[in-house]
């Protein structure tokens, strides 16, 4: 709102104005020195109680001394002395979240790298509560005495809230609160107005707080791997061919590892000009308290939340108390929380603090922005009623596109030494990854860990190799077993590319490549793939399924509870449709309501039918 | 083979209006200089060709190790691995299916084709007759439009914009991470998209449906010191071939891979393309829409015979739906 705008600016300029707004300004040392310093924000006044230190003292040194985390206050050793103190529930919260934890990142590579071993880890030792609210231990994570534990500690670790990362190109950020609210640039270098701090690095790029943060903060960690931040974005990390060339440079933008992203299609959400928080609610991201093992039981929002499902339209709850939790939640959003407001509700049956409903329409409003945005119910329309689409997953067919990464050779080598980047100290074993191959369109799908038909991608197609200090390899191109057999595997995934149109019919229900064949060619009772594992004579490295003479099977496993590929009877009832949809192509049509019946298929052959044209979509 | 006539116009039309000295540069390795650079030997000792000697050539994005199930790899040093033939990595793919009967270049390709100035000796239909049973080769309109490899040809590989960057006094060369071994010291090559999967379609000279690639879309840099010089990633030309992948196989796509496919023959709808290189500054609005493309050896499909094309008439329906229930009902029960 404008008003709050105003507010800032006129806590801004008193500071200008008068010099200084601090407690005890005049005895400061810190703002004799660190003039033209940001505010971190209206509440937030004096800079001892944050940093800690001595305000009195004149030299520097002495003056700095007991400063908590020396630049960084908010980092976890010191956080429960600094944010903590006047935010122990986000605190509490942030604790145990998945983003500071990475028990989930940690879990799934045990997993799949033959590392299970019946415990739950954490970054550090941590006392909290499961999901069902029984004390759980989570375990520090250098005790994980496996490659997993190597893999995680010098390859995973920098991306989580509790580290700080300082080296890579759009990817760094400060560790504990201060990675999301005090957001490094590009290259995390201090860009405002405090000179005795300009241009340094590591630090963050201001020193003002931000409290909501924007995608770019989102993208510092979310563009590797799922890379869900660049998706949405429309930005496309694919082969990393580096060009075309931005003035000479590698381009068109680059971002951290080498890498460049080329433009795709934006997801529509961020076409119109929604932001990560705009969806994601404050649980999402800073957890709700509980530790979970898996981002997809932290996360709350569902595609349905706003837009409806088949049967059921979206639900909410009225605001009656000036204490809910919605009206704190949105103190700094554009629109504040009113009393009376009908807030739409999360999958955990919490409301959202920026989504309502208003004269039978659902609105979303920008966080930062205040933009409002109607989100269509898509509840009873034949569409999305289709008999047998039950089961669908709504991004399975809205999804313009799938960030899939076929063929992850990752080889660790004892005879040099690399960064543990938890125990923070080289030790020896050092990782390197090569691949195979990128793709976009089209993505294969499965039943996920709710039973829901949704898009998969490799969660990984990992070779592993190790390289004894003799140099002897004692493991070269192994796959690991994974639920008592050796084979790779594919997990399900939202890939955060929603388009205007949903895939076509057609598209789906007449290419084996979205059942799990992978590129192919069709040979009588065959299914023949043409891009190849290396490690087979004739298995789809793009897929998971095969049909030779009529045999289908599975030879790659989709992980998580309750996930597999379809079974023979759905992909036959998958390509059966193939025979109706080449005179009904219109998912309107009613013959999709009910159950559809193949011997009709005779008569309808038999009657002479009206020339149609298929439409289609292409990439 | 000898004179490379039609690779020197090339390059004269395209990278040799930014660099004169292109074709020199980095594409003369490849040029026929003697007889024994097929024939072995020495002196008088003359050999038929190994398998492995065409190759010295016709490798990489070249019909030719696409026939052993290879395809060229993204150029980023990431994807430097596996297969390794003469010295360069390659994707798995399935093979040629004359290539897994032990069949040889020179069985097709014999030398007094060759010399003749003929891509080859004989033609699929020369030693196949087609078997009216087959679903596909019932339709009339098949045996007339089509060359057997349009529906018969596993896979092609595809490059979608070739840069080729040229460095002088430069210290930004360094800075790609990209193989080094397929041009001049002071260029990089790399490709902003590859692919490996069903080619595209077009029409060639004979007037026949068959598979085109892009050959090439021709983009160039040029970079002096620390900055581009000219215009940057200038698209030099956008052209594209019919050619024959030598990636044969038994199979074939279902019907809707062409009849359910405008993207197939560049006629995709631009509201729901992907990829968008126009917005990173390569002029074109997407690869595979026609406009301001050109096959240089035939023509693009024509949006009027693709809509005929894909009209439901009686007969189509019939087949189409055939097809389906022959493998939907080939599909065993069992579980996954």
């Amino acid at each position: 709102m404008a008003d709050f705008r105003f507010f800032l600016f006129l806590a801004v300029t008193t500071v200008f104005l008068s010099g200084c707004w601090f407690a005890g300004a005049d005895e400061s040392t810190c703002v004799a020195c660190h003039q033209g310093l940001e505010h971190v924000s209206p509440t937030h006044n004096d800079c001892v109680d944050c940093h800690g230190g001595d305000a009195t003292e004149k030299d520097k040194d002495l003056s700095h001394r007991g400063m908590f985390g020396k630049k960084n206050p908010a980092a976890p050793k010191v956080w429960d002395k600094t944010c903590g103190s006047c935010h122990p529930y986000q605190l509490e919260r942030v604790k145990s979240n998945l983003m500071t934890t990475a028990t989930g990142m940690i879990k799934n590579i045990q997993l799949t790298w033959e590392g299970e071993d019946g415990r739950l880890y954490a970054n550090q030792t941590l006392e909290t509560h499961a999901a069902d609210g029984t004390p759980v231990t989570l375990e520090g994570v250098a005790a994980l005495d496996h490659l997993s534990g190597e893999l995680y500690r010098k390859f995973c670790a920098l991306c989580h809230v509790s580290i700080e990362s300082n080296q890579i190109w759009e990817g760094s950020h400060g560790a504990g609160c201060a990675a999301c609210h005090f957001p490094y640039n590009e290259n995390a270098t201090y860009q405002g107005g405090d000179e005795t701090v300009k241009g340094k690095w590591p630090y963050s790029a201001s020193h003002e707080m931000q409290v909501l943060p924007d995608n770019s903060v989102c993208v510092r960690c979310h563009n590797r791997s799922g890379r869900i931040a660049l998706n949405y974005q429309g930005l496309n990390d694919g082969n990393n061919s580096l060009v075309p060339t931005s003035n000479g440079f590698p381009g068109p933008q680059i971002i951290g590892g080498v890498r460049n992203v080329t433009a795709i299609a934006p997801d529509i959400h961020h076409e119109k000009g929604m932001e990560c928080i705009d969806c994601h609610t404050s649980r999402d991201l800073m957890g709700d308290g509980y530790a979970y093992e898996n981002m997809y039981h932290q996360v709350e929002i569902r595609c349905e939340d706003c837009h409806g499902s088949a049967t059921e339209r979206p639900t909410f709850a009225t605001v009656q108390r000036e204490n809910d939790e919605a009206v704190r939640e949105s103190q700094h959003y554009q629109r504040q929380v009113q009393m009376g407001d009908e807030l739409i509700l999360t999958s955990k049956g919490r409301k959202y603090s920026n989504v309502f409903q208003e004269d039978d329409k659902i609105w979303v409003v920008g966080k930062r922005s205040g933009k409002r945005h109607e989100s269509k119910v898509i509840t009873d329309t034949p569409e999305h009623t289709i008999a047998g689409h039950e089961r669908m997953a709504c991004y399975s067919c809205h999804s313009q596109s799938v960030a899939q990464c076929y063929g992850c050779h990752t080889q660790y080598d004892l005879r040099t030494t690399g960064r543990d980047f938890i125990k923070q100290q080289d030790t020896p074993g050092a990782f390197s990854e090569s691949e195979d191959y990128r793709m976009l369109y089209p993505f294969p799908l499965a039943l996920d860990q709710r039973g829901m038909i949704s898009p998969v991608t490799p969660g990984c197609q990992t070779f592993v190799t190790v390289i004894e200090r003799d140099g002897s390899r004692s493991k070269d191109s192994y796959v690991a077993v994974y639920d008592g057999e050796q084979r790779l595997r594919f997990a399900p995934f939202f890939g955060h590319n929603v388009g205007k149109k949903a895939v076509g019919c057609g598209d789906c229900h007449s290419n084996p490549a979205f059942v799990g064949f992978g590129q192919h060619v069709v040979e009588g009772d065959s299914i023949n793939a043409t891009l190849i594992c290396e490690k087979s004579m004739d298995k789809p490295l793009d897929g998971f399924v095969t049909l030779k003479n009529g045999d289908y099977r599975a030879f790659s496993a989709i992980v998580r509870e309750h996930s597999r590929p379809l079974n023979s009877q759905e992909v036959q009832r998958t390509w059966a449709v193939n025979q109706c949809l080449v005179c009904h192509p219109d998912p309107k049509d009613p013959i999709y309501q009910k159950e559809l019946d193949y011997r009709e298929l005779d008569t309808c052959l038999a009657r002479p039918a009206a020339e149609r044209t298929l439409n289609s979509s292409g990439d | 083979m000898a004179t490379r006539e039609a690779e020197q116009a090339f390059v004269a039309r395209s990278w040799g209006r930014a660099d004169p000295g292109f074709y020199q540069a980095n594409c003369a390795s490849c040029h026929v200089t003697t007889c024994f650079d097929c024939h072995g030997g020495g002196g008088h000792q003359l050999a038929l060709p190994g398998k492995e000697d065409c190759h010295s050539c016709h490798r990489g994005y070249y019909v030719g190790a696409d026939y052993y199930g290879m395809a060229p790899r993204e150029d980023a040093l990431r994807y430097q691995r596996g297969p390794d033939f003469q010295g360069e990595h390659y994707l798995k793919m399935s093979a040629d299916v004359h290539q897994r009967a032990g069949m040889r270049c020179g069985d097709c390709h014999s030398m007094a084709s060759l010399a003749a100035g003929r891509k080859s000796a004989v033609s699929c239909r020369d030693c196949h007759q087609p078997d009216p049973t087959i679903i596909e080769h019932s339709i009339a309109g098949h045996l007339e439009n089509l060359e057997c490899y349009s529906c018969h040809s596993a896979w092609a590989a595809q490059e979608y914009g070739t840069f080729f960057v040229r460095f002088r006094d430069s210290s930004y060369q360094q800075y790609f991470h990209v193989r080094r071994d397929q041009t001049a010291d002071n260029y990089i090559r790399s490709a902003y998209l590859r692919r490996q999967n069903l080619p595209p379609l077009g029409i060639n000279e004979e007037g026949r449906i068959s598979p085109i690639r892009p050959q090439y879309l021709a983009y160039f840099s040029d970079v002096v010191g620390e900055e581009a010089v000219g215009e940057e990633n200038r698209l030099l030309t956008a052209e594209w071939r019919a050619f024959f992948p030598h990636t044969v196989t038994r199979g074939t796509p279902m019907c809707d891979a062409c009849h359910h496919d405008p993207q197939r023959f560049l006629l995709g709808d631009p509201e729901t393309r992907i990829y968008r290189p126009e917005q990173d500054g390569l002029t074109l609005g997407s690869f595979w829409e026609q406009e301001g493309q050109d096959v240089v050896n035939g023509s693009f499909y024509p949006r009027q015979r693709f809509d005929n094309m894909s009209r439901r008439s009686p007969e189509f329906v019939k087949a189409y739906v055939q097809k389906w229930k022959n493998l939907t009902e080939s599909v065993a029960p069992s579980l996954p």
